[in-house]
């Protein structure tokens, strides 16, 4: 009860905020969102046209990067790159051009392609390519292919890869192998294996000759080596083909043999990829399937590694399958809606000069996707197998991502399909039939619901 | 009360202490780990006390390839969150107190109704929203900015005005007609006479809403684009993820430098947290 | 006069709120009925289509997948939580020494943010470095491998959720302490035993208190997403921890179907809105409200 007039002037006298609290209180707000909006935005400076590059490197592959963007800077003042360095670059891509804010550049992969043309998210560059006398015969073919879709041009290389066995010598040596003749089969690297497996007194794996589950970035590509493809080209998914369910059975050979938990625990002990704990670097893996980069890690991590590439193994019965290599490249797009797209493709054209394009492959330790390569560039390039990972990209068996635009999901699949293999919850046929019967569906309606949007909105 | 017998004293207690241990171990193993060299990390049996303290890993984790290209250090995260916070913060508390206080002192058509509507909101999850709060922002162009993070904040929400109001309702009606009576108007009684008296209620909401932006990942993953402009848990996320399985010491320090701000303002404001906790459980 | 004056004054002060509510709620809420039928992703406009995505969700296995994992792990944590949460605040409620103490200690895990959680967790969990299954080891238990078995990584996930139920415990203290101890007396006078007190007077007086937690635990975990999602990539192994809201965001934002996202977001909230209903329907001849309550 407040009737005492005193009483009241004392609490609205006591208790009432300051002056200075409500000015105050904006004041700190202004500031922040003053300082908010310049930590996202770059501000507007004269001078040479400046376009933005998303690129998803980082460490040596990211100054490799900044190198040849410091070149192409240098080599010109109408134009300005500036790289940043974008994680998980596909999907941010797509947001900030579904927002109107794309990148000038994008660096992506080139299984990404299909989906971002679908989606419309990518300028055709076909127009630019003609003015700037790029074409077919300029690349390698599995490369101009990973960036071709539905007979339009859409990106161009950065650096392109191919993947190879790579085994550790002295490793061989000790299980009393002979490390100058690697594995030529696939049954001979089974084989090989086996004599390498090493446990403790517990029963835990300690050495592992081959695993197919390391590194894991190729989960969906092991019916490649096999014969296997994933889909038609058409409209028919072909996940469980007899060769895509017989190297299934192949990788599923493996937990049988050591125990799905066993391998699962053994696992769980690797360090990052890009680490001295790498299960290669450390000598818990002898023999892996990597790419054409490994060379670099290896100098970097554990450059005391004995070690050798070769060709990956085929099977015993498919000698037409020799040197099947997977070939994916990082390319560069332009998205749609991008500002310069001009001054974009000037930087494109750039990297995709020998010059450019040499200076970037030799510091990221990569094969050169151009078909014009300098003698120079052999002569430099530090990689002792760089002949091998060029001439696989030349192989007939070198193989890319397929083009769809629901790879994302395809590959979702059949990722989860190797993991069910890997923990013995089904058959190869099972998890294969199980990973047709969701996507063919999806295929059906995805390419039906393309054709009428095509049809509505009148694209070509 | 009537004594308890001693036995069943001892027995709580040593129940207590046992579980005491187990809600402790974890934190105190992310300590341990966040101050040992990188070796004894991976050292079966596990070191449980570092044998020399590594302070400098929370000197590495916070600057880690500063100099490197494409990592981002985490002091820039930090600035980032504290920033985000701020005006989170500062706008939950503006709006919610103005609204609360139309729910809780003024009379207006439709206010009971608008206020059952509010309380419901409370079940509807954040993802049914997700998709047309993106196309929202898409279409205001607000994606990689700090907007979609915080302009919300400024204009209500259901949690805060219902505690608020729960707290304005407590005050004496008399307190606001003497003021009028004095001729002070609505907005004078609220800032002189209402909002002076609901400090603690205001803290209560600033410290949820301040915890809020912290630990979100969803908003972040979705909204921001570029590593300059993430947050803490985003960036450990993307720490984590660059470097899971390796360096468990530095993503550990990594960790506790997220973990440790909540923990000492816990300390500083513990009262205000369980009361508003404990408010939080009101029917 | 008076009247309408503070009805005008009324309306400007929840004006911050009418903008809110209409911007930030109302509107997505409707346009994510809208979008639910059409085929829509981020850079294509939407396209009308009917009731495809919920025909096409009802056939999707996963969709399943994640309905039944989601489920299984509001089962497994809902109930596991919520009677930690309330043995520990009775216990706490015991008033013995040092409780202010044990109560700073459960209160703690709850405020580590949910990706650092994920992260030490993660650790903690590590089939090789792992201190919990070394832990176990020293008292003669081979652990599972939690995070590797697609039978463990859900209990795994329960056991980060009752190390977090830190704020429920709280709750339940405010409750516990608002019990008449005349009660209880009386309850004793009348020669009952623990269990009997805390079965007929304890728990019936703090009902509203559980029926709250109940409600809000449902509504947390059918959206659980970010602990997860940091520590199971891909909901693995074996999709065994991909959740409801992992495989909506996937769809969203990964696969750009968000349509087939807004679908789901409806089927979320409907089931979220029918299980609080079923609660608080059910609820009611067990909560008393009144006597205990302060509000």
């Amino acid at each position: 009860m407040l009737r005492s007039r005193t009483f009241r002037a004392k609490i609205l006298s006591v208790n009432r905020l300051s002056d200075f609290t409500l000015p105050g209180f904006f004041l700190v707000v202004a500031a922040t969102l003053a300082a908010s909006e310049i930590v996202v935005r770059e501000p507007a400076r004269p001078g040479p046209v400046r376009i933005t590059y998303w690129e998803k490197w980082t460490g040596f592959e990211g100054d490799a990067m900044r190198k040849v963007v410091d070149d192409f800077n240098k080599s010109q003042n109408r134009i300005f790159v500036q790289l940043l360095t974008v994680s998980n670059v596909q999907n941010k891509t797509m947001l900030a051009t579904s927002a109107g804010i794309p990148p000038d550049v994008a660096g992506i992969f080139s299984s990404n392609v299909a989906q971002f043309v679908d989606d419309r998210a990518v300028t055709m560059l076909d127009d630019f390519c003609r003015e700037a006398g790029i074409g077919p015969e300029d690349y390698k073919p599995v490369y101009w292919n990973a960036v071709t879709y539905r007979g339009h041009v859409w990106a161009l290389p950065s650096t392109p890869a191919t993947t190879a066995l790579h085994f550790n010598t002295a490793m061989m040596r000790r299980a009393g192998l002979d490390p100058s003749r690697p594995p030529s089969t696939i049954e001979e690297l089974s084989a090989m294996a086996d004599r390498m497996v090493q446990k403790d007194a517990a029963g835990r794996i300690r050495v592992a000759g081959f695993l197919p589950a390391e590194p894991g970035w190729w989960n969906w590509a092991w019916g490649y080596f096999f014969g296997g493809r994933l889909w038609d080209g058409k409209g028919r998914i072909t996940a469980n083909s007899p060769e895509n369910v017989r190297a299934f059975e192949w990788v599923q050979s493996f937990p049988k043999k050591y125990g799905p938990n066993e391998v699962q625990t053994f696992r769980s002990g690797f360090g990052n990829f890009s680490s001295p704990q790498n299960a290669f670097m450390s000598e818990k893996v002898a023999m892996v399937l990597q790419g054409v980069w490994m060379y670099n890690f290896i100098s970097m991590y554990n450059p005391e590694l004995e070690w050798a590439a070769a060709p990956f193994p085929h099977p015993a019965d498919r000698p037409d399958l020799a040197r099947t290599t997977i070939a994916e490249a990082d390319v560069l797009i332009i998205p749609r809606g991008a500002k310069h797209p001009r001054e974009a493709f000037e930087f494109i054209r750039y990297v995709n000069s020998r010059k450019g394009m040499e200076t970037l492959c030799l510091l990221q330790r990569k094969n050169s996707p151009l078909t014009d390569v300098s003698e120079e560039f052999w002569r430099r390039h530090p990689n002792p197998y760089i002949r091998l990972f060029d001439s696989l990209a030349a192989s007939p068996n070198a193989v890319g991502t397929p083009k769809l635009g629901i790879w994302a999901e395809y590959s979702a699949e059949l990722n989860n399909a190797f993991e069910e293999i890997g923990l013995l919850r089904k058959t190869p046929k099972e998890a294969l039939d199980a990973v047709t019967a969701r996507m063919q569906p999806k295929l059906e309606q995805y390419l039906k619901r393309l054709e009428l949007r095509e049809k509505a909105e009148g694209w070509k | 009360m009537k004594r308890r017998n001693l036995l069943a004293t001892v027995g709580i207690e040593v129940v207590l202490i046992a579980m005491s241990v187990v809600f402790l171990f974890p934190l105190l193993w992310l300590i341990s780990t966040a101050l040992k060299p990188i070796e004894e990390t991976m050292r079966i049996p596990p070191v449980w006390i570092p044998s020399k303290l590594q302070w400098n890993n929370f000197a590495d984790a916070m600057t880690y390839g500063a100099d490197k290209l494409g990592y981002i250090p985490f002091l820039v995260y930090a600035r980032n969150t504290l920033l985000l916070c701020i005006l989170v913060v500062a706008g939950t508390v503006a709006s919610n107190t103005v609204v609360a206080y139309a729910f809780a002192r003024l009379r207006w058509r439709g206010r009971d109704a608008m206020f059952a509507a509010t309380l419901a909101t409370m079940m509807v999850p954040f993802p049914v929203l997700m998709v047309p709060t993106f196309a929202l922002f898409r279409h205001l162009e607000w994606i990689g900015t700090f907007r979609p993070l915080w302009v919300p904040a400024w204009f209500g929400s259901a949690f805060s005005i219902f505690l608020l109001r729960q707290f304005f309702r407590t005050l004496p009606f008399e307190l606001s007609e003497a003021a009028k009576i004095d001729g002070a108007s609505e907005w004078r009684v609220f800032r002189d006479v209402v909002l002076p008296l609901c400090k603690p209620a205001i803290a209560v909401v600033a410290l949820f809403a301040f915890m809020g932006t912290w630990n979100d990942f969803l908003g972040p993953l979705i909204y921001l684009l570029d590593q300059k402009t993430f947050t803490l848990a985003l960036g450990l996320q993307f720490y984590q993820s660059q470097h899971g399985g390796t360096q468990w010491n530095l993503l550990m320090a990594a960790s506790t430098i997220v973990v440790a701000p909540v923990i000492v303002l816990f300390f500083f404001t513990q009262r205000l947290f369980i009361q508003g906790i404990a408010l939080t459980g009101l029917k | 006069m008076r009247i309408r004056k503070e009805r005008l004054t009324g309306y400007l002060f929840a004006m911050p709120w009418f903008i809110g509510f209409a911007v930030f709620l109302a509107y997505p809420l409707v346009a994510s009925i809208y979008f639910s039928f059409c085929d829509y992703s981020v850079l294509k406009k939407p396209v009308f289509i009917g009731l495809d995505n919920y025909r096409e969700l009802f056939s999707d296995e996963v969709f399943w997948i994640t309905v039944k994992n989601t489920a299984i792990y509001a089962a497994l944590s809902l109930p596991a939580g919520m009677v930690t949460a309330l043995a520990l605040a009775m216990l706490l409620n015991a008033k013995v020494p040092g409780t202010t103490f044990f109560r700073t200690v459960f209160f703690l895990p709850s405020l580590v943010p949910m990706v650092s959680l994920a992260v030490l967790w993660l650790w903690i969990l590590n089939g090789e470095h792992g201190i919990l299954n070394e832990v176990l080891r020293m008292v003669g238990i081979q652990g599972p491998n939690w995070l590797g078995d697609p039978a463990w990584s859900k209990p795994a996930l329960v056991v980060l959720g009752v190390w977090g139920v830190g704020n429920a415990v709280l709750i339940y203290l405010a409750g516990l302490q608002d019990v008449p101890t005349s009660l209880v007396e009386a309850a004793e006078l009348d020669g009952a035993s623990a269990w009997q007190k805390t079965r007929h007077v304890t728990i019936p007086m703090i009902s509203p208190v559980i029926l709250f937690n109940l409600i809000m635990g449902i509504i947390g975990t059918l959206q659980v997403f970010t602990v997860p999602y940091v520590m199971f990539p891909g909901g693995s192994p074996a999709r065994s921890t991909y959740f409801y809201a992992m495989y909506l965001f996937d769809n969203a934002f990964l696969y750009n179907k968000m349509g087939y996202a807004s679908a789901m977001g409806w089927i979320m909230f409907l089931a979220i809105f029918a299980l609080t209903m079923l609660s608080l329907k059910l609820s009611e001849r067990h909560v008393h409200y009144g006597g205990g309550g302060t509000a």
